[in-house]
């Protein structure tokens, strides 16, 4: 039986203030660099930088691995450098500041999410392994493979000393740190914290999706009637999240989360997108806001057959066919534990420009979708984005960001 | 420093497993292996999975279906409503072993089936799948801190409308290829079924929890009977919570082994 809104029963959640966000994936390792590339319609896909034996697209992040600093060294990995980076973009460190002045640090939390954690450290390490007999001499399982290790590197590199924890639900990894925050803030645990995620490439991943006939040879197409599957990217974003109050100066409120699950497969959607549609649901009920107060859609939208012919669905049955449908996958790839988080930072700075990608390759669309996916960027006003992220195991979040009243809705 | 991170929950079901308990009455009664110890070890029924589900499934995934069952079963509620918290510090980590044989050392074509249920949610998926659950799940990692956080978390749900959440931790032996031998452990799983204390028939309640807090004193608790390999397990926590449970040992229980941040909780009849 389909999950509903009403199984999953939540108190209707005061908004959050999202109070600064960074990002980093295939466009680009600044805001301005992603807007950039999105606004001119130009995808960050191109041939996978990871080798494999077969044609795919991929989009990789411009970061090298850097040294972290003093006695975070041993927890250098590719991900630390990238969430590093993201903490070092322009805004970040001013709101840790803040919240460093304004809260006790074990009232500020970190929420993270992945599904690769240091994945790509260990299939490296592993491969010595096996053609020599031994691990290399740097590589410890401790501090670069587990979930942990990039928890400890956010928490030392922040200073948060409150509640952590990595989820780790393939696709939805990082969009269900926004519904522990919104939890924990509403319950009076913690004041603040830092949510997002970081996945990167790896082999295991690319042959993965490649075993299950799922990864597209050139770049994805979600919605297109000649999609044929994902590209895989890499990335992610993290953001500040605080109680609202006077304050607080947000770019964002996160306004309500739906968070379902389809008990139906554990790699494949339900076809008729029930679980999709309940956390749509969810999201707008928890916030008390209705579908006309929806602007846009940021999709899941994958690329694959199954995946948005359900997803389609349930976003028909919801929104009709006139909210306007985009997956940003088509810029970004599929950046799997990075997908949530990336993706809402992705629907923020929508919100903030009134502007609302093309949906590249789009064209042409599967008709059977009754949803309106444009092929073309569209220039309006936004109140109001859902950010949907689904998963193995039949994990579905969806988020709810609102722009802040009086920042000129 | 202390910190209270919550308000009171109410345990009303137990699960266990390891290599050689069966369930928490086992551990209480520290029986010896049920099997012999050159025996490998059994594989946890997991009746919660379907045949095929079962067959495919991890060791770690098994008994983490295991204790769910037997925590639901023990607190009389219907495993299709109740929401659940998974946690595990390193989840598939030996699926993901078997992975990488077939990329590096077999150079075969991955298996699709391997690649599916290598995600950190794999238990969640395959559980709430066998039990037809749609209620809100998750899986989370914070290493040693694992058990501190899920039940936190749990304690999140049960004050934003759930009326039970299932706390769900295991972790199997570390990947022995990746792992120096004084950091492995062997396997552990246990549960717990919370429901929020003020709405809980006190005949249904075997204990009254606390929510992790912060401690920067002796827990009061006495150390659980166990090997090395059982402490050093990232999920001991919850074992020490059960097993204070099952000997009503109330007090302050730690949930870690002195590897993590040091959380604690308290518990009364």
């Amino acid at each position: 039986m389909p999950t509903t809104a009403s199984d999953n029963a939540h108190a209707q959640l005061a908004p959050l203030a999202i109070t600064a966000f960074g990002l980093a994936n295939a466009l680009g390792t600044d805001r301005a660099a992603v807007l950039h590339a999105l606004r001119n319609s130009q995808t960050g896909l191109g041939p996978s930088p990871v080798a494999v034996p077969f044609e795919t697209a991929a989009g990789s992040v411009d970061i090298g691995v850097s040294e972290l600093p003093g006695d975070l060294a041993p927890w250098t990995t590719r991900t630390a450098s990238i969430a590093r980076q993201i903490l070092g973009q322009a805004g970040m460190p001013e709101a840790l500041a803040r919240l460093r002045s304004r809260f006790a640090p074990e009232r500020v939390a970190v929420f993270m999410g992945t599904s690769t954690a240091g994945a790509d450290c260990t299939e490296a390490a592993y491969r010595h392994y096996v053609a020599h007999g031994a691990l290399p001499a740097a590589y410890d399982f401790a501090r670069q493979h587990t979930y942990g290790a990039i928890l400890h590197v956010v928490r030392e590199l922040t200073g948060a000393r409150g509640p952590a924890w990595m989820l780790s639900t393939a696709c939805t990894s990082s969009a269900k740190p926004f519904a522990s925050a919104q939890r924990l803030i509403h319950a009076g645990v913690i004041d603040a914290a830092i949510v997002g995620g970081i996945d990167t490439l790896c082999a295991m991943t690319l042959r993965g999706f490649h075993s299950l006939g799922a990864l597209a040879e050139t770049p994805c197409r979600p919605f297109s009637a000649e999609r044929a599957g994902i590209s895989i990217g890499e990335g992610g974003a993290l953001m500040v999240v605080e109680r609202v109050s006077d304050s607080t100066d947000p770019v964002a409120l996160l306004e309500g989360v739906g968070e379902t699950s389809d008990a139906y497969h554990i790699s494949a959607p339900h076809p008729d997108g029930s679980g999709a549609e309940a956390a749509m649901r969810m999201a707008m009920a928890q916030a008390g806001q209705r579908v006309g107060d929806v602007d846009y859609v940021n999709a899941h939208g994958t690329g694959t057959r199954l995946n948005d012919a359900a997803e389609g669905k349930a976003i028909g049955r919801v929104f009709g066919p006139s909210v306007p449908v985009v997956s940003t996958k088509c810029y970004t790839g599929h950046t799997l534990g990075g997908a949530g988080a990336t993706e809402a930072a992705l629907a923020i700075l929508s919100l903030q420009e009134g502007f609302i990608p093309a949906a590249l390759g789009a064209d042409p669309l599967d008709e059977k979708l009754e949803i309106r996916v444009s092929s073309e960027p569209l220039v309006q006003p936004l109140t109001r984005v859902i950010s949907n992220s689904f998963a193995f195991g039949g994990n579905n979040v969806s988020l709810l960001l609102a722009k802040p009243s009086g920042s000129g809705a | 420093m202390t910190m209270e991170t919550h308000g009171m929950m109410a345990i009303t079901g137990l699960g266990l497993w390891t290599d050689r308990h069966a369930d928490a009455a086992a551990w209480l009664s520290a029986a010896p292996p049920s099997s012999d110890a050159d025996e490998p070890p059994a594989k946890a029924p997991a009746a919660t999975l379907d045949r095929r589900s079962r067959r495919r499934a991890s060791i770690i995934t098994r008994a983490l279906a295991e204790v769910f069952e037997q925590a639901v079963t023990q607190a009389g509620v219907d495993p299709a409503a109740v929401a659940t918290v998974f946690g595990s510090a390193v989840g598939e980590a030996n699926t993901m072993i078997g992975l990488l044989d077939q990329m590096w050392r077999e150079q075969t074509d991955m298996s699709p089936m391997k690649f599916a249920l290598s995600v950190h949610n794999a238990a969640s998926g395959l559980t709430t799948i066998g039990a037809k659950n749609t209620r809100f799940t998750t899986s989370l990692a914070a290493d040693w801190d694992t058990p501190a956080m899920a039940l936190i978390e749990a304690a999140g749900l049960l004050a934003c409308g759930h009326e039970r959440v299932v706390v769900v931790c295991g972790d199997e032996a570390a990947p022995v290829d990746l792992v120096p031998a004084a950091d492995q452990f062997e396997l552990l799983a246990a549960a717990v079924v919370l429901e929020p204390l003020a709405t809980t028939e006190p005949t249904r309640r075997l204990a009254t929890l606390g929510s992790p807090a912060l401690g920067n004193g002796a827990a009061t608790h006495h150390s659980i009977d166990a090997s090395d390999t059982i402490v050093r397990n990232p999920q001991v926590g919850l074992l020490n919570i059960v097993d204070a449970v099952m000997r009503s040992a109330w007090g302050s229980v730690p949930l870690d082994a002195g590897r993590g941040r040091g959380y604690r909780v308290s518990l009364q009849a």
